[in-house]
C-alpha cells in the first residue's frame, strides 16, 4: 500500500494529492470542477455544430433521412442505448465508492463501466461493418444501389461524422477510465481525494447524455 | 487487503462539504432512464404525424435532465449549473437562428434560371452531386 493511503486521513488538509497553490482539497476539487464543466460546455459546441447541420439537411429532405434511417438496425441501437445508460450508473457507483472511501467497490465499478464502453464499441462496429458491407458510406464514397428517393448518402454523412466523433469520445473516456482504475487498484482515492474519479464521470455522463439525443435523430425518425 | 474504513458521520464532511447521494437515488434514476429509452421507441412506432420528432426530443431532453441533475448532481451544484446552462443557451441561439434562416428564406434563383433548382439536377438517384455552379444542368 502506498504512502498516500495512509497519511490521508490522519492530516487530510496535507494529503500527498494536494498541489502547492491550493489552500485545501476542497479549493482544489472546486477549481478543477470548474475547468471540466468548461471544457464540457466546448465539447457541446462541438457537438452542436454538427447537430445543427443535421437539422438543417433534416428540415431540407426530410423523405431522404426518412428512408435512410431504415438501414439502421433498430434494436442495435436500442441496446447500446441501455448499455451507455446502465455504464453511466456504474460510472456515477464508482464515484460514489470513491466519496466514501470504498477501494474495492470502486475497482468494480470502474471495470464494469469500462467492460460496458467495450460492448457499446463492439456493438458499434457490427453496426458500421454492415454498412460498409452494403456500401452506405458517407459523401462520394456511398455506393448502395436501388434508392427510391435521391440524397440517401447525406444521412450516412451526418451518421458517421457525429456516431464516429461519439465514438471517438468513449475511447478517450475508455482511456481515462483505465487510469483511473491503475490509480484505484493503487490505492489513490478516498473520501478526502476523489476529484479526478468525479471529473471523468462528469465526462463519461456527457459523452451518455451526447447519444442520448443520437439515438431517437439516427435510429427513430418517423 | 487494507479497508480503509470511513466512519459515516464524516463522509459529508470529508466529501468536500457536498452532500452525497446515496446508490437507492442512482438505480432509482436509472430505472426511470431505461422506462423512459422504452417509452421513445414505443413512441417512435406509432404515427403522430408531425408530432414524432417533436415527442422523441422531449423525452431524450429528460433523459439528459435526469443525467444532468443526478448522475452529474446538478442539483447542489449552481456554480457548475449556470457554467452549462449558459453553454446550452449559446447552442440554442446557433440552432434558433439557424432554423429561422432555413424556414423563412425564399428561394433564389440565377439569372440563367427560371425555375427553382431541383434536388440534385442531373445527378443519378444514389449518387452524390458536385457543388453547384448555378448553371443550367445540360438538357433543361
Amino acid at each position: 500500500m502506498s504512502e498516500a493511503t495512509t497519511t490521508v486521513h490522519a492530516e487530510p488538509e496535507h494529503s500527498p494529492f494536494l498541489q502547492h497553490h491550493f489552500q485545501g482539497m476542497g479549493q482544489q476539487f472546486d477549481a478543477s470542477k470548474i475547468g471540466m464543466w468548461l471544457f464540457l460546455v466546448t465539447e457541446v459546441l462541438l457537438f452542436g455544430g454538427l447537430f445543427v447541420g443535421y437539422a438543417i439537411m433534416h428540415a431540407k429532405h426530410p423523405e431522404a433521412f426518412m428512408q435512410a434511417h431504415h438501414h439502421l438496425s433498430r434494436p442495435l441501437g436500442t441496446l447500446n442505448t441501455v448499455v451507455l445508460l446502465v455504464s453511466s450508473f456504474t460510472m456515477v457507483m464508482a464515484v460514489w465508492s470513491a466519496q466514501t472511501s470504498k477501494r474495492k467497490l470502486l475497482i468494480l465499478f470502474l471495470s464494469l463501466t469500462l467492460l460496458l464502453a467495450c460492448v457499446f464499441l463492439v456493438v458499434k462496429g457490427f453496426e458500421y461493418n454492415h454498412k460498409f458491407e452494403e456500401g452506405l458510406l458517407p459523401g462520394k464514397f456511398y455506393t448502395h444501389q436501388g434508392d427510391t428517393v435521391p440524397g440517401q448518402f447525406m444521412f450516412f454523412s451526418f451518421y458517421f461524422m457525429m456516431t464516429g466523433l461519439h465514438g471517438i469520445h468513449v475511447l478517450a473516456g475508455m482511456g481515462a477510465i483505465s487510469w483511473l482504475l491503475r490509480r484505484a487498484l493503487r490505492g489513490d482515492f478516498s473520501s478526502v481525494y476523489f476529484g479526478p474519479v468525479d471529473l471523468v464521470g462528469l465526462y463519461w455522463h456527457l459523452v451518455d447524455m451526447i447519444w442520448i439525443y443520437l439515438f431517437p435523430l439516427m435510429y427513430l425518425i418517423s | 487487503m487494507e479497508h480503509i474504513g470511513v466512519r459515516e458521520d464524516i463522509e459529508a464532511t470529508d466529501a468536500h462539504a457536498h452532500p452525497v447521494t446515496g446508490p437507492r437515488t442512482y438505480a432509482l434514476i436509472l430505472l426511470v432512464l431505461l422506462v423512459l429509452t422504452a417509452v421513445t421507441v414505443t413512441a417512435a412506432g406509432i404515427n403522430f404525424g408531425p408530432y414524432n420528432t417533436v415527442i422523441a426530443l422531449i423525452i431524450a431532453s429528460l433523459k439528459a435532465s435526469l443525467v444532468a441533475l443526478f448522475f452529474m448532481n446538478l442539483r447542489h451544484d449552481k456554480l457548475s449549473a449556470v457554467i452549462f446552462v449558459s453553454g446550452l443557451l449559446f447552442l440554442a441561439v446557433f440552432l434558433i437562428f439557424t432554423l429561422f434562416d432555413i424556414n423563412t428564406r425564399t428561394p433564389l434563383f440565377p439569372d440563367n434560371l427560371k425555375e427553382p433548382v431541383k434536388e440534385f439536377p442531373g445527378a443519378p438517384l444514389n449518387k452524390p452531386i458536385q457543388p453547384s455552379t448555378g448553371t443550367a444542368p445540360a438538357g433543361s
